[in-house]
């Protein structure tokens, strides 16, 4: 059993160096299949709030420098960070915080379609408020909203494949 | 005092979270109007260092597909003489107040709006800002910002650049700016009605910047429209290059530069 920071940290490195070496590359229907949020999405609940806001920082700052992004990946994570307990308990009912120290813990008797809610809330604020900032007007609103669902659809499906494969034990 | 510092002990996640979010913003910002700030934290060296390592990894796949395009164009120079004006586009009208210089892209992105290439040449190779980027056959950009070793570029599918093309046969020019669409394709604004434009027909840049030289390919026509109550073609442009996957690109210094800025500057004092 190893301690939770190291597999925070693990988590980290292994998760962020497939998407900027294998995902970044990988173009379905011009877009690229975001799979960096799993690292927000398993993160473990009961930890410190302002380390993990740091890693949430550092994670999306690296993903910028990758993608020539200039700061909005950071930007629309750090904004999925504050919103991700509200779709927790959204998609899985009220928890106590005190009592649950991994996701797994929280989300193990859970059905598909809890788990399915939470991935597309995730997903789907997320990509809105990455091209959202990325165009910077709600001129192109019909360009941000294709893109938006379209790499939706696309990492949901790839992240949920990741998950079952390399998380399953941590995190389902 | 204490009260101030219980209140920080308090709300300490809330106050990094509104730094972390402020920093980022600001990035953000900085992407938009950067031309007027100082500050860049992303044309950071030892990030472009890593970057370009990383690269080598990749580059590997492509060695096999980049020897065949570096055959082509070696044998298209080899026969440069031989080819008549009317043949396939080619290099050789273009001026010689140009200076070229070989680089490589480090990193690339086609999956946004506003899309922003990193190349290996900076200010040690005599790069500057507002030098042009082509490959052997397309325009690849506009160079935005350099550090010593490395510079980035504005991408040609960048929503906010526009660059000026022409229409081979007829030299009718207009400005080329990206929709957002589709990597493939290009749009040309500004051609005029009476021009006699066909699909197929081939787009080379114009002379009218200072930035790119005259006649590099671009495209061939695909389709076009005529907007109603409107004197101006939407012109829907293939171009010749994939931009996803260029990795060889030739940086475009134009000698004469800034004796242009400066007689531009003077007209704009009067």
């Amino acid at each position: 059993m190893r301690n939770i920071n190291q597999i925070v940290f693990l988590r980290f490195i292994f998760i962020l160096a497939s998407q900027i070496l294998v995902f970044n590359n990988i173009y379905i229907l011009g877009v690229t299949p975001n799979i960096y949020l799993i690292f927000l999405l398993i993160f473990p609940i009961n930890y410190n709030k302002s380390f993990f806001y740091l890693y949430i920082f550092f994670a999306g700052l690296l993903l910028d420098f990758f993608s020539n992004s200039y700061g909005i990946i950071t930007f629309s994570i750090l904004i999925s960070s504050l919103l991700r307990p509200y779709f927790l308990s959204f998609s899985f009912g009220k928890f106590d915080i005190g009592k649950v120290r991994k996701t797994t813990d929280y989300i193990k008797d859970t059905s598909l379609y809890q788990k399915i809610t939470y991935l597309f809330l995730m997903y789907f604020s997320h990509q809105f408020i990455l091209y959202l900032i990325e165009v910077f007007s709600f001129e192109r609103f019909y360009w941000i909203i294709e893109k938006t669902i379209l790499s939706t659809i696309i990492s949901i499906i790839l992240s949920y494949i990741l998950l079952l494969i390399f998380f399953k034990k941590n995190a389902r | 005092m204490r009260k101030i510092i219980d209140f920080l002990i308090k709300n300490v996640h809330k106050l990094t979270f509104s730094f972390l979010l402020l920093f980022s913003f600001f990035q953000v910002i900085n992407k938009n109007y950067y031309q007027n700030s100082k500050f860049n934290f992303f044309s950071n060296s030892t990030i472009n260092s890593i970057k370009e390592s990383a690269q080598i990894f990749s580059e590997y796949f492509d060695l096999k597909k980049t020897n065949e395009k570096l055959i082509i164009e070696n044998n298209f120079l080899k026969n440069l003489k031989s080819i008549s004006a009317d043949d396939e586009v080619s290099f050789k009208n273009i001026d010689t107040n140009f200076f070229f210089k070989a680089g490589k892209i480090i990193s690339n992105s086609i999956k946004f709006s506003k899309n922003f290439i990193t190349i290996n040449k900076g200010l040690v190779d005599k790069v500057s800002i507002d030098d042009g980027v082509i490959s052997d056959n397309g325009l690849i950009g506009i160079v935005n910002n350099t550090s010593s070793n490395f510079s980035t570029l504005i991408s040609i599918l960048n929503t906010d650049l526009n660059i000026n093309a022409k229409i081979k046969n007829s030299n009718h020019f207009g400005s080329l700016n990206w929709s957002g669409e589709s990597n493939e394709y290009i749009n040309l604004y500004d051609i005029p009605k009476n021009a006699n434009i066909k699909i197929g027909d081939t787009i080379l840049s114009g002379g009218m910047s200072a930035v790119f030289p005259e006649d590099i390919p671009i495209g061939k026509i695909e389709n076009f429209n005529l907007p109603n109550a409107t004197n101006y073609y939407e012109i829907k442009v293939k171009l010749f290059e994939d931009i996803g996957s260029i990795k060889n690109i030739y940086i475009v210094k134009n000698n004469f530069k800034e004796e242009i800025n400066n007689l531009e500057k003077l007209n704009e004092e009067y």
